[in-house]
């Protein structure tokens, strides 16, 4: 009779984990618990690092190509990125090969700069989409000039101040890739690897374990992993963000499932056993 | 016929194939200009390839609805959302942002694409915990090794997982962060790169097989 009882949780309407999780989520978001975030991991003060020892002026290629599916996660780790980038006084320009990032990207410039006083054109560029990623970064690695000829506003940025002596990667001091897809391998494999330059990464934290191989090598010089990445960032840079207040409501939600994990394993033991 | 059915497009695969091979390993003025101008060619049969894609997704949605297929009411959407972009990014001139605010473009992308976009993948997390619980049981060995593991990253990666492991397991003198670091540079790194390779050979072998012309299923059954 208890067994049957039992079994039946098995069967439970789905939509009961659907409001319970609605509500797990709902309460964090709307006030934080505000948990200190305990450890960076050793990937995110890679990243961090590779940053903060490039001297002032240098050139940083942020490549950043997620859309709004993977925004919680990835939108929070690129304004640290910038910031932290923007705070060292270093040039920074901008490539996505999602159409869907420049919305996003937009967002983040017509906020961060302004903190730092950095203008466009002067510290910063951003380059208009392009659709085909392997044969830009091919192209890159002799003339940017020769794909990217104007900003995303069509103003030419050859003579642009932030755009000085950078031909192609032997220029560039760093390449971050914020993506929630596949791109970062690319930076790494004809980018990285080819033409030497430093490729560090910031990604899904359902992407993060692929990368380890990456990080062994060093051919990946860091990494950014999900949203906790996002809140290592940025108390590594001493700015809480979104990152910082949405590792509440994951908190929660990755308890939640945990249990529900358990519970359904405790009835199955209960069923087969006793 | 056959030759140009045939042996043309296999010679212009063979030797495009051939030189784009070479190319990347011979840092040769040469060999730069010719893959600078195929990534140019590239970029050019990418643009035409959106616009055949564009076409034929219209097409395909329009016999939809014309013919009342199941669920045409989807299909109409289909056109409300091209044209709740594309209209506002017409008349902004592709801009999202001005010195006023945002453009048309920029208020379609943030109220209609973000939203939309966000909600369906918000919509996993939701499958994902009801399938957590439905579907992980442990009923093997394997599925042991793969709940551990699963419990253990799932526990650590939240500060408050760390607080629990700290409170309960804090006297073996390892902390969570070491045996998730532990996992993810040794067992998991070592599946990663197995299939990396695995992966790679198999792509390398395809690729040699279309450069001479052994595997010529692209070229369809004519």
């Amino acid at each position: 009779m208890l067994k049957e009882q039992l079994q039946k949780f098995f069967k439970i309407d789905r939509r009961w984990i659907f409001l319970l999780l609605a509500i797990t989520l709902f309460v964090p978001i709307m006030k934080p618990i505000g948990l200190p975030n305990k450890t960076i991991s050793p990937a995110t003060k890679r990243v961090y690092e590779s940053i903060e020892k490039l001297p002032a002026g240098s050139f940083v290629l942020f490549s950043l190509d997620y859309d709004p599916s993977t925004r919680p996660e990835l939108h929070p780790m690129a304004t640290a990125l910038l910031r932290h980038a923007f705070s060292k006084n270093l040039r920074v320009g901008v490539v996505t090969y999602i159409a869907g990032s420049t919305g996003l990207i937009e967002e983040i410039f017509a906020k961060v700069p302004k903190e730092y006083n950095k203008k466009d054109g002067v510290d910063y560029t951003i380059l208009p989409y392009q659709p085909n990623v392997l044969a830009v970064m091919t192209q890159m690695s002799s003339d940017l000039y020769g794909i990217y000829s104007q900003d995303r506003n069509g103003n030419p940025i050859i003579d642009m101040p932030v755009m000085k002596g950078v031909k192609n990667y032997r220029d560039m001091s760093l390449v971050v890739s914020v993506t929630g897809t596949a791109l970062l391998d690319y930076w790494v494999a004809y980018v990285g690897d080819k033409y030497g330059v430093p490729v560090a990464g910031g990604v899904t934290a359902i992407s993060q374990p692929g990368y380890g191989p990456y990080l062994q090598t060093n051919q990946l010089k860091g990494l950014i992993g999900g949203m906790k990445g996002a809140a290592e960032y940025e108390s590594l840079i001493k700015q809480p963000g979104k990152g910082t207040s949405g590792i509440d409501a994951l908190n929660l939600a990755h308890l939640l499932v945990l249990a529900l994990i358990l519970t359904s394993n405790i009835i199955l033991l209960f069923v087969k056993y006793f | 016929m056959k030759l140009i059915k045939k042996h043309i497009p296999l010679a212009i695969v063979m030797v495009t194939g051939v030189l784009t091979l070479v190319s990347y390993y011979v840092p040769n003025k040469l060999s730069v200009n010719y893959i600078e101008t195929l990534s140019q060619w590239e970029n050019i049969v990418v643009a035409f390839a959106f616009l055949l894609g564009l076409i034929s997704l219209f097409f395909s949605h329009y016999n939809k609805i014309s013919r009342k297929a199941d669920g045409w009411g989807y299909s109409v959407f289909v056109f409300v959302g091209f044209l709740a972009m594309v209209l506002p990014a017409y008349l902004s001139h592709g801009k999202q942002m001005t010195d006023a605010g945002l453009t048309p473009l920029g208020w379609s992308f943030k109220f209609i694409y973000n939203a939309l976009s966000g909600t369906m993948f918000a919509v996993l997390a939701f499958y994902i915990v009801s399938t957590a619980y439905r579907s992980f049981r442990i009923k093997s060995m394997q599925a042991f090794v793969l709940f551990v593991a699963a419990f253990i990253l799932i526990l650590g990666k939240v500060p408050l997982g760390q607080i629990i492991w700290d409170s309960v397991l804090g006297w073996t003198g390892q902390g969570v962060s070491d045996v998730i670091e532990w996992i993810m540079q040794v067992p998991a790194v070592a599946g990663k790169r197995g299939i990396m390779i695995g992966i790679s050979i198999g792509a390398i072998v395809t690729s040699l097989k279309i450069i001479f012309g052994i595997e010529k299923q692209y070229m369809g059954k004519d």
